[in-house]
């Protein structure tokens, strides 16, 4: 039994909440045990960053604090993208000695990072560890074909995340696949899908999740995997408007990682979520019993 | 946009965008590489090469008041790709904070208004209102209801609309975040005073590391 610090951010609270549920689940039955920051508060988003960057970098530092000096523990689990960025970011910061004075006078206490951030990929590639998560498995996928899609802030920049390799990144590849998908090769896994632009300018953001979706299906996926709040919704709730658009739009079920790996591990549907999903994904998390039956899904 | 054009030749924009953000504009040599990966660009007035021009020859019509920083989602493809190591992003978040400390923020990019509610919401109650945030776009825009509405019988349908604020630790929050506008106010204030007069590249001093 292993314990991370755990900060679930606003997301998982609202649009997001199959994700801290099938999280939550997922980690219980790996024995990992989540102690949620006390009092924790917003990360800043985006909108810290546009209008004040001490703030967007203290108010991670806030929490980084309080792990390292009131929880004593070393690591935090950040499953949502854009929290865990923001982390990275504070973490990153604080390496410069005047940002992080003036961190330490807004928060009152000083911060000089050593708090490891764990987004969702790696707390199953790292934390708990492939090889330990394949042995937990109790119904795996038997080949279905899946595309991983990272999006922008689980590797960019890679100055702030230190993600290896941000063009191309692999690790959520190796996770699905201890749980018996094949993830497939494809070009937008690291595109961007027009994040909170969804909220005003959807026109854009349509096209952007269209030329992502169609990718994926020309590769052969069934389903695409997210680890991202953000990502999942605007993939998920932007189809209904393109198929207005386009008659022939075949939908692709979008779904979180943690509630594909809690499938495999056998995670009751009112945790994984199943009927949160804006595309119907329960044939996809039902799959191979009366999954989708095509005959690309079975080539394992 | 015509080009060749250099409407003004003043190093203060860049100075006081190297002082908030520790970048060096006039490294850029405009090979184009943020352009070619940025997912907005071809919805935009102006490209992040464009953008960086601009603030090379203070020419804040170009890059502060252009629609494009409102529509860059911080998506980092410009920084992780640039050959010089420039946080492009980073110059467009500062003229973003730039926009807003000189009151220039253009009144219809929708984006900008929706970030500005954001702010105002997380700061109120420690964790973001998203509810709040709708409502309050809405009556701001109420053409946008009907697009908004749809998704938001979809959320509510499966009960991803939280009707109160989840409170985080409001007092906590208003000391941070009171503390931080002090700070960061007055270092902006002597960054903008400084930078006056700067001529153009000369960069003028960094006062950060590059965080962001």
């Amino acid at each position: 039994m292993s314990t991370l610090a755990y900060y679930p951010g606003c997301s998982l609270h609202t649009t997001a909440k199959e994700l801290d549920s099938s999280f939550d689940a997922t980690m219980e039955r790996l024995d990992v045990e989540l102690a949620e920051i006390p009092g924790w508060q917003c990360c800043g988003n985006s909108a810290a960053r546009s209008a004040n960057r001490l703030l967007a970098a203290a108010l991670p530092a806030n929490e980084l604090a309080k792990v390292k000096d009131d929880m004593k523990l070393e690591a935090v689990a950040v499953p949502c993208a854009a929290c865990f960025n923001r982390f990275q970011n504070a973490n990153h910061a604080v390496g410069d000695e005047a940002t992080a004075t003036d961190i330490a006078r807004v928060i009152g206490r000083p911060y000089e990072g050593g708090v490891k951030v764990l987004n969702l990929v790696d707390v199953y590639h790292d934390q708990v560890g492939l090889e330990a998560l394949e042995a937990r498995v109790v119904k795996p996928f038997r080949g279905l074909k899946v595309a991983c899609y990272y999006g922008c802030l689980l590797t960019r920049p890679p100055k702030v995340t230190l993600a290896e390799d941000p063009e191309y990144p692999v690790h959520m590849d190796a996770v699905v696949r201890a749980i018996g998908c094949a993830p497939v090769e494809w070009d937008s896994k690291t595109d961007c899908c027009g994040a909170a632009l969804s909220l005003c300018e959807q026109g854009v953001v349509d096209k952007l999740v269209r030329k992502i979706i169609t990718n994926a299906r020309e590769r052969g996926a069934e389903a695409i995997v997210c680890a991202c709040p953000l990502c999942q919704i605007n993939l998920d709730s932007r189809q209904a408007e393109i198929k207005k658009a386009d008659g022939a739009w075949v939908d692709m079920p979008i779904l979180f990682l943690s509630q594909m790996v809690g499938r495999a591990l056998g995670v009751g549907e009112k945790q994984l979520g199943v009927t949160k999903t804006m595309v119907d994904a329960s044939s996809v998390l039902a799959w191979p019993d009366g999954g989708v039956a095509t005959p690309q899904g079975l080539s394992r | 946009m015509e080009t060749g054009v250099a409407r003004t030749l003043s190093g203060a924009l860049a100075a006081r965008i190297r002082a908030g953000s520790g970048v060096n504009v006039y490294a850029c040599y405009q090979c184009k590489k943020c352009t070619t990966g940025c997912p907005v660009a071809p919805f935009a007035d102006v490209n992040p090469a464009q953008i960086m021009r601009a603030v090379q020859l203070g020419d804040e019509a170009r890059s502060l008041d252009s629609r494009f920083i409102w529509l860059c989602t911080g998506c980092e493809t410009c920084t992780t790709r640039c050959p010089m190591g420039i946080d492009v992003a980073s110059v467009m978040e500062e003229l973003r904070i730039l926009a807003r400390l000189d009151d220039r923020v253009r009144k219809d990019m929708p984006f900008a208004g929706i970030l500005d509610l954001n702010y105002r919401s997380f700061r109120r109650w420690g964790r973001l209102y998203e509810l709040e945030l709708v409502v309050r776009d809405l009556v701001r825009r109420p053409k946008a209801v009907p697009d908004t509405a749809k998704l938001g019988m979809r959320m509510l349908s499966r009960g991803k609309v939280r009707w109160l604020p989840a409170t985080g630790s409001p007092r906590q929050m208003q000391r941070i975040s009171q503390a931080a506008d002090r700070i960061e106010g007055q270092e902006r204030a002597e960054a903008k005073a400084a930078a006056a007069g700067t001529p153009p590249g000369a960069g003028g001093a960094s006062t950060r590391g590059g965080a962001s």
